[in-house]
């Protein structure tokens, strides 16, 4: 896998492409160019310490060599994709990719609801995904694999054709709204390491599948495709996040965000699509850098938390958020990384999120610079949008890291909690370090990104640490975090260490009791108020009373998600009731199937005759 | 000139207490009251200074850095915003999206510190704060980005320097961007309609619940970072949205008129207006993102330019 990861690094840097290239033809050719160097690095950078990870991870979890096998298989289908250069091969690893985790969650937990989780993903990805076979083959039938001129020799139809079929099979596979439902289904009930892997990179993949398809091969791309992804990107960002907000279990929570940084990554893309149908190719490079960007710190700081989280659920048999608590003293290790992860998954300066997040914000900004008007304006809408969802995922993730690390133990579990083993410490602490490292010097790698955008040629930006771009001010994270390091401890140093006397926390008087503890639910209230339209809370309070006095409380809250209420049900039901129908044609009697399949031929022989088949 | 622009700068960290101090003893006035002096807030820093702490039991790490760190982040966004159209080059950027970043950085160290006291109020008064903030953060992108139409650019210095003369008050975009401003200016410095800063019943607190379990020199700190955000938005929102030319002295004359006024303003409106239902304040943002929308669609669309 390193190696893989070092090839990918050297065609990145070195630009070169090496084996074959794309080509429409039913023969089976693996090859490297810098974009697929550009994901199959990111792939290594995230799955090493996973596998780190694994290592000490897996040998106490069920059915653990065959998880251990399959995991090997699905990276190995991850990098086909990545390498394939022919329909066929792209589309073999591609099926693959989505089976082998699917078979080895069934593997690993054999409860009936984690099997309803993965028929969920199954059904889904692949109602969505036959999107990925109309667009591939309709590109290979005009021999556009590689070939942008062929297909805008085959006219707008083709052209429009292949965009919505791609937008489509590769937006359900990486989880845009309205296509998410089986995301926050399948993610936690993996085991931490295959969790970590699919949603730091298997939707990454099916994203680099839309790059293809919408960025190199679709000779001009309409400018509406580029209005499609900003507002399907806005979309699944706010969805992402405010579901996320709701949620009570913490990998369920973390399979949300995904939605929410799969839209920010759609937004780059879209900024990106627009600046280059108005001929500013500059931004349109810097936003489709910020997309990729963010592509490889969502995978990194979403494998830290994945890994984390399981981490925590080793050592505290839990994850649901009110059950937590204090284990950050408890476990130093986990806690810490965990708290870099969240921090940059939150965008906070100076770390790795930030730094793709402000390229995101800027690139929107910039959009609403320009003319048309519709354009602009759709440019200040996403902007407001991606600032609430960065306000929102502050909320989440201090709630979050409230919950689970500070504050004092809410279960006995927790005061017994201690670090897991060093493998998995190790894993971690490297993708920790990795979130750290990529926000203090974004501006090394942003120019090579750049580069990568289609019609871009030689560099097309300065490089320096910090990043200083055309229309923006300098953002130099380095200098900043240095700043904020010294003069923390400046300040610790001019308070002084003053022993301050120890007293329970102001609660009006009473003695602080665990009922007195806030839930992830309480913190949330107000947001759940405000939004009450979108998010269509129920609660149910019961009050025991018993002679004249309130004996119990019974409190239950929830927040239903509305897509699965409004659009997923009733294509279930109409589905259930169209199979029913289907059911009658079906009578068991032999001489019934012979009548249809005389009927059959025919109706195929009237059809022949008449000349409709050609 | 850069050296007299990072002392101004500097001077911040000094001056900025001045600032609830002189809006405190306007609204005393106003109300009929001597009031407290304009230097009160430097009183209660030197109190504070000397007595000893109380701190809650079973805080630990995060509850501890807590004050600095956040001071620290508002030193440093002292250092980001330019004084009278110049900088000091101290060397931190002068992206006006930094400054909203270091500014949501130390809103997250402040919740995550009143989550590590787990004191009820403390939460509440966060969990208000950061639902405000949603909608206070998309508020105070679109200001930014109506102040940086002209510059072309999201750099402050050349966002202050396209603010400068008279020409851009002739057209529409400016006037929606400075009302859109004083919105943004009432939450982040946490002003009534929006929050009490007054208020003694911890229910009803905002800004001041996480506060509450801290005691001597760390409330110091948290006092100061409090002032210095004052500071770090009034002398932006002058910047931006008030009027300035001429040379470095005569701008430096009018960024201290334009904070006075603001200040007196803050005080008006505090004399004028109740604090506002918190389930309200959502839809009073979200009038300013509209009115700031409107105000990039003229420019954009080329009205009054």
């Amino acid at each position: 896998m390193a190696v893989l990861g070092a090839v990918g690094i050297g065609v990145l840097v070195g630009g070169e492409v090496l084996g074959a290239s794309f080509h429409s033809a039913i023969v089976p050719a693996f090859g490297l160019d810098p974009l697929s160097g550009f994901f199959l690095a990111v792939l290594a950078v995230t799955a090493v310490p996973t596998l780190v990870f694994a290592r000490d991870y897996l040998p106490a979890s069920p059915g653990a060599r065959t998880v251990g096998a399959l995991t090997g298989a699905f990276l190995l289908s991850l990098v086909g994709v990545l390498v394939a250069r022919d329909v066929t091969t792209f589309l073999a690893f591609w099926e693959l990719m989505t089976l082998v985790p699917a078979a080895a969650i069934l593997v690993a937990r054999r409860d009936q609801a984690v099997r309803s989780a993965v028929y969920a993903y199954l059904a889904i990805t692949h109602l969505g995904g036959a999107g990925v076979w109309i667009a591939l083959i309709t590109l290979a039938h005009h021999g556009a694999m590689g070939d942008p001129s062929a297909l805008a020799a085959a006219g707008t139809g083709a052209q429009t054709l292949v965009a919505i079929a791609a937008l489509i099979g590769f937006g359900t596979k990486a989880g845009f709204i309205p296509l998410h439902a089986w995301l926050p289904r399948a993610h936690p009930v993996a085991p931490a390491h295959l969790s970590a892997l699919m949603s730091g990179m298997m939707i990454k993949v099916a994203l680099y599948g839309l790059i293809r398809v919408e960025f190199q091969w679709l000779g001009a791309t309409p400018r509406w495709l580029g209005l499609a992804l900003l507002a399907l990107g806005l979309l699944s960002c706010l969805g992402g996040v405010l579901w996320a907000l709701v949620q009570h279990d913490l990998k369920r929570l973390l399979a949300y965000h995904s939605i929410e940084n799969v839209g920010i990554i759609a937004l780059g893309l879209g900024a990106s699509l627009l600046f280059a149908a108005a001929g500013n190719s500059t931004w349109a490079a810097i936003a489709f850098a910020a997309a990729l960007l963010h592509v490889a710190n969502h995978a990194i700081f979403k494998a830290l938390l994945f890994l984390g989280a399981g981490a925590l659920e080793r050592a505290v048999e839990s994850l649901d958020l009110d059950h937590l608590g204090g284990l950050l003293r408890r476990m130093p290790w986990t806690g810490g990384a965990f708290l870099v992860g969240s921090m940059a998954i939150a965008g906070l300066p100076p770390l790795n999120g930030f730094a793709s997040e402000w390229l995101v914000l800027q690139s929107l900004l910039h959009v609403a610079f320009y003319r048309p008007l519709g354009v602009a304006l759709l440019g200040g809408l996403a902007l407001a949008g991606l600032a609430m969802t960065a306000a929102l995922a502050l909320l989440c993730f201090v709630k979050v890291v409230g919950l689970v690390l500070l504050g004092s133990p809410r279960r006995v579990e927790c005061e017994r909690a201690v670090d897991p083993p060093t493998g998995m410490r190790a894993g971690m602490a490297v993708l920790a370090v990795l979130c750290v490292v990529l926000g203090l010097v974004p501006g090394l790698v942003v120019p090579t990104l750049a580069g990568l955008a289609p019609g871009v040629h030689g560099p097309a930006l300065a490089r320096h640490a910090g990043l200083v771009l055309p229309g923006t001010g300098s953002y130099l994270p380095l200098p900043l975090a240095l700043a904020l390091a010294a003069l923390t401890l400046g300040l610790v140093g001019l308070r002084g260490k003053r022993r301050a006397a120890p007293a329970p926390s102001w609660a009006c008087g009473q003695p602080v009791v665990s009922a007195l503890n806030w839930t992830s639910a309480g913190f949330t209230k107000p947001l759940r108020l405000v939004l009450e339209v979108v998010l269509r809370p129920s609660r149910e309070v019961e009050v025991a009373r018993g002679s004249g006095m309130v004996q119990s409380v019974t409190y239950e809250g929830h927040v239903p998600s509305l897509l699965d209420a409004s659009v997923y049900e009733p294509t279930v039901r109409a589905g259930l009731r169209a199979a029913s129908v289907a059911r009658r044609l079906q009578s068991g009697n032999v001489r019934t199937y012979a009548a249809y399949l005389l009927g059959l031929v025919i109706g195929l022989l009237v059809l022949v005759y008449a000349g409709v088949l050609g | 000139m850069s050296a007299a622009a990072a002392l101004l700068q500097l001077a911040g960290v000094a001056l900025a207490p001045l600032l609830p101090g002189s809006i405190q003893t306007g609204k005393a006035r106003l109300q009929g009251r001597r009031g407290p002096s304009v230097l009160q807030p430097y009183r209660t820093l030197w109190r504070l200074w000397h007595k000893s702490a109380v701190a809650p039991e079973g805080a630990g790490v995060m509850y501890r850095l807590a004050p600095s760190l956040l001071a620290a982040c508002l030193l440093a966004a002292l250092a980001i915003v330019p004084v009278a159209g110049r900088t000091g080059n101290l060397g931190l950027g002068n992206d006006a999206l930094v400054l909203v970043g270091v500014l949501a950085l130390a809103r997250f160290v402040l919740a995550a510190a009143s989550w590590d006291t787990a004191n009820g109020f403390a939460l509440m008064a966060s969990a208000r704060e950061l639902m405000i903030s949603v909608f206070g953060e998309a508020l105070l992108v679109l200001a930014l980005l109506l102040a940086a139409l002209p510059a072309n650019s999201t750099n402050l210095l050349a966002m202050s320097a396209a603010a400068a003369g008279g020409h851009i008050w002739s057209g529409p975009t400016h006037w929606c961007g400075a009302i859109a401003f004083l919105l943004v200016i009432l939450v982040e410095t946490g002003r009534q309609p929006i929050d009490n800063p007054d208020t003694h019943l911890e229910l009803t607190m905002i800004h001041e619940g996480p506060l509450l379990e801290y005691a001597g020199r760390d409330l110091a700190f948290l006092q100061w970072a409090g002032a210095a955000r004052h500071w770090v938005i009034l002398v932006l929102g002058a910047e931006l949205y008030l009027p300035h030319w001429g040379s470095f002295a005569l701008n430096v004359g009018l960024l201290a008129a334009g904070v006075a006024l603001l200040c007196g303003a803050l005080a008006v409106v505090e004399t004028e207006q109740a604090k506002m239902r918190i389930l309200r304040v959502p839809a009073l943002l979200g009038v300013g993102c509209a009115i700031a929308l409107a105000g990039a669609g003229m420019w954009v669309g080329g009205v009054g330019v």
